[in-house]
């Protein structure tokens, strides 16, 4: 009876195994045999006519996440940006080749000492609504901007050139007193100072065109239905799990030519869900890239890789010992192997940075002006920093995130670290709220972060975060000739002298290695056949109506 | 009885209280703030003190909880400072947690109406070959994690099959229409794989459970009086084994539908459901204190209440068992 007994749970032991390593091995039997399958699935007709994903011709399917705000006065992140530009507009935008250009503007002139923009609006210009847009919505969307009751960084960011706005924001002026509305359809801006890149702020959606009306009858909800005047029209937001956006077939640049973007917000892995032909575009992560480039793949034909305008970075704290020391900052870059980490870690995913500007930025150099991996350098930059010969302070790299694990090229460079300098470098994660307190209070000695940029003009990062003065430089850095440089390049109304106050700026910065920058980022896409004019522009910009279906 | 009850629920406030403070505490103590989070990189302190002010986030720990108690006892929750801004906590709960009911209260009712049978059945077999074979096949599926089974599933069904989406979520039941004129509601193609992910472990565990009670009471006194005065088997069964081994099932039912509102964390974001589980950690890394607050209060709330519940289901039950009794003991 027990020997029956043993046996039965050893079958029944058995079972579950069999189920469960059977089911397991299927599936990787099966993947052996992955792209003929993946073939079936791409093509579309593999997918069952349960799943009704809406592959009507005219419908563009992309994958989304909940926008934080669609408030364009509030929202800074770029999630949120995304359908900001295509729902709004300004009085200048950005073309798929980061020109600023005309958006509600059909005009503009500047004054000889170029502190007085006068923008004439567009005729044709109108809200979703239909009213036509003017003077007076440019005037009441910057005083909305700048009101103290929204507290709106990105406001204060970049609508502080705007001579009275930071008396508004302070609270202490009613008005904008450099913005005057000069009749129904001009609108004039005075600046604090003539400031060449003014224009390329006004791309950035704070400074967005709203219907104020609309937002003070509802100041709660009303971007959930907004009456902005972009090339599209929201639909339906349901949130967490789609949004649908509309074509305005009366936007003043050209009516778009795809009738409905359907973002999905739900639903797991974008990639899985392209294949299975439920939506048209999706970004490959590093666990996907070697099977989207083999050329056998049918994924290859649909692959794009572009660059993109951000940056990461390690960035020191100058002041919190032992990175105080220039020499010590200088050996933790000197003794990190980007090029490697870029080529192995990231599979060349991404490109090691070669300065702080980006390619495609205005200033931009190829030359490599960071510091290469040189192990003997490192040692002997350690040496010289007041800090040889005797141990280090004890160091610790925070980024955020979560799990028992820190970023994949976190480990690498302590392990860099560790066996060339012979630092044993801590790993600290934090979620994103204690880690920016923890920034903000000056209690990080080095940090992993980014920046992406806002707009196309380098002052958006050397000046904001390397100015000792500007209120976005996390690194209680301070250096009087860099300060000098970034304060001339501000006024420097010839672009190619400021270009190379800029160009020296960054050497600045780089010299005294306040950051290190590691990686520009591009960007890895598949894009359905069937889906024309598609871009991946280097930073957020209005792209869908020059987008077309052909199905 | 029905003082009893009124008893249970006078605490009900007390705990909302304490819980509320404890839960308000702890958010506002750690480190960071939901404005910070909002500003990301473009921090700027001055501004930052402004948005607390205006948000009321710059006072004393007690005058903001008196703040928001007394707005909460108006009914207005707060709104989100940085998941979804300005967004009332309102909006943003109900649906996902509505979307986190749905998918458990199908998971549960399958976990139940599959688990009971077949633990029955399991005893019903033992000491025959059935009985080791089922009981270990269950021990096997309650042990492995969602995590594992998830993603060849998903690779299996979406990709190579193509029968199912790969996640996301589109409502409970389709409408299936039979030339135009006959509509039969069948389930969402969505559903399937969480349910299956969801419900299999939990009726492992139903089975395993009600298989133990009903060989325990098989031994019974009671069982074996009925027995010895000549019931027909069948009736033993029905009449004196069922029911019994049923009882403590009912505290698994109870406790299961306590946290029908909470979200199945790993499910709902492996799989895209727009649930409360993928919400509420998102809220507490971004220090949205008004929404951690809301789910933590209406978690408390319907947990108290399921448990008075479930002490009263079991009061009626289990003739054993005397609600309010203790003080006559």
């Amino acid at each position: 009876m027990s020997q029956n007994r043993m046996l039965a749970i050893l079958l029944g032991v058995l079972a579950a195994l069999v189920l469960v390593v059977g089911g397991l091995s299927a599936v990787l039997l099966l993947s052996g045999g992955s792209d003929g399958g993946s073939d079936s699935a791409s093509d579309g007709s593999g997918s069952s006519g349960a799943i009704d994903s809406g592959a009507t011709s005219g419908r563009l399917r992309l994958p989304g996440g909940d926008p934080i705000t669609l408030d364009p006065a509030l929202a800074g992140d770029a999630g949120s940006a995304e359908y900001i530009v295509e729902l709004f507009g300004g009085l200048m935008t950005l073309d798929p080749n980061l020109n600023v250009t005309l958006d509600l503007a059909a005009s503009f002139d500047v004054s000889p000492d170029g502190l007085v923009y006068t923008f004439k609006l567009r005729d044709n210009a109108v809200f979703h609504n239909g009213r036509a847009v003017e003077a007076n919505d440019v005037k009441c969307s910057i005083e909305r901007a700048t009101e103290r009751r929204l507290a709106s960084s990105t406001a204060a960011a970049y609508l502080n050139d705007i001579v009275g706005a930071r008396e508004k924001m302070a609270g202490s002026a009613q008005n904008v007193r450099g913005v005057e509305v000069v009749d129904r359809k001009t609108v004039r801006i005075t600046i604090d100072a003539p400031k060449p890149y003014f224009l390329a702020k006004l791309t950035y959606p704070t400074a967005f065109v709203i219907d104020c009306q609309q937002a003070e009858s509802n100041p709660r909800n009303w971007t959930l239905k907004p009456n902005g005047t972009g090339p599209y029209k929201m639909r339906e937001w349901r949130l967490g799990e789609r949004i649908v956006l509309e074509a305005n077939t009366a936007y003043h640049l050209g009516a778009p030519k795809v009738s409905q973007v359907l973002y999905q917000i739900s639903g797991g892995s974008a990639l899985t869900r392209f294949e299975n032909d439920e939506l048209d575009v999706a970004s490959i992560s590093v666990n996907d890239i070697d099977r989207v480039r083999d050329r056998n793949n049918p994924l290859n034909k649909l692959y794009t890789e572009s660059p993109s305008l951000s940056i990461s970075y390690l960035a020191f704290n100058t002041k919190v010992p032992p990175f105080d020391d220039v020499n010590v900052r200088r050996a933790f870059g000197l003794a990190i192997d980007r090029q490697r980490i870029a080529d192995v870690t990231f599979n060349k995913m991404i490109a090691p940075a070669t300065g702080i500007l980006m390619p495609q930025l205005p200033g931009f150099t190829p030359d490599d002006k960071t510091l290469k991996f040189d192990p003997e350098e490192a040692k002997r930059a350690l040496a010289a920093s007041k800090y040889a010969g005797r141990a280090l302070p004890a160091v610790a790299l925070t980024e955020i995130g979560a799990g028992a694990e820190g970023a994949i090229d976190t480990q690498a460079f302590i392990e860099q670290w560790r066996q060339v300098l012979g630092v044993q470098v801590q790993i600290k994660q934090t979620d994103a709220a204690t880690f920016f307190a923890d920034v903000d209070a000056g209690r990080l000695q080095l940090f992993n972060s980014g920046w992406i940029m806002d707009y196309p003009d380098p002052e958006n990062v050397l000046d904001l975060k390397f100015h000792s003065k500007s209120a976005l430089n996390d690194l209680d850095y301070e250096n009087a000739t860099l300060d000098g440089l970034l304060e001339r390049a501000r006024t420097e109304r010839e672009a190619p002298a400021r270009l190379r106050l800029y160009q020296d700026a960054e050497r600045e910065v780089l010299k005294d290695a306040a950051w290190i920058p590691l990686y520009f980022a591009r960007q890895h896409v598949v894009v359905k056949a069937a889906v024309k004019g598609w871009t991946e522009p280097p930073m957020v910009i209005p792209r869908l109506r020059f987008v077309s279906i052909e199905r | 009885m029905g003082a009893y009850v009124i008893r249970r629920l006078l605490f009900l406030p007390a705990t909302l209280v304490i819980v509320s403070f404890v839960t308000f505490a702890i958010a506002r103590f750690g480190p960071g703030d939901p404005m910070s989070v909002a500003a990301g990189q473009l921090r700027d302190p001055e501004v930052l003190e402004r948005a607390r002010a205006e948000k009321g986030l710059d006072g004393s720990i007690f005058e903001q909880y008196g703040k928001w108690a007394q707005r909460a006892l108006s009914g207005d929750f707060g709104e989100s400072y940085s998941i979804q801004r300005g967004r009332t906590v309102r909006e943003l709960i109900m649906p996902r947690m509505w979307v986190s009911a749905q998918l458990n209260i199908i998971a549960i009712t399958l976990v139940f109406a599959i688990g009971i049978p077949l633990g029955l059945l399991a005893a019903w077999f033992q000491g025959r070959w059935l009985d080791p074979v089922i009981t270990s096949m269950l021990l096997g599926l309650s042990a492995v994690p969602v995590l594992v089974v998830i993603p060849p599933t998903l690779w299996l069904f979406a990709i190579k099959l193509g029968l199912l989406p790969v996640g996301g979520w589109d409502g409970v039941l389709d409408i299936y229409w039979i030339a135009g004129v006959i509509a039969i509601p069948i389930p969402d193609p969505h559903l399937y794989i969480p349910i299956a992910v969801m419900t299999i472990p939990g009726f492992a565990g139903v089975a395993r459970l009600v298989r133990v009670t009903a060989l325990q009471v098989q031994l019974e006194d009671y069982v074996r009086t009925a027995r010895a005065k000549g019931l027909p088997e069948r009736q033993v069964a029905l009449r004196h084994v069922l029911p019994n081994s049923l009882l403590p099932v009912v505290t698994a039912i109870g406790l299961s539908l306590a946290g029908v509102l909470e979200g199945a964390f790993f499910t709902e974001t492996l799989l895209g459901i727009p649930g409360i589980g993928s919400l509420t950690f998102a809220a507490v890394v971004s220090r949205d204190y008004d929404v951690i607050l809301a789910v933590t209060l209406i978690l408390a709330t319907f947990f108290i209440v399921m448990n008075l519940v479930t002490d009263l289901t079991y009061a009626r039950v289990d003739p054993r068992v005397r609600v309010g009794a203790s003080a006559r003991v």
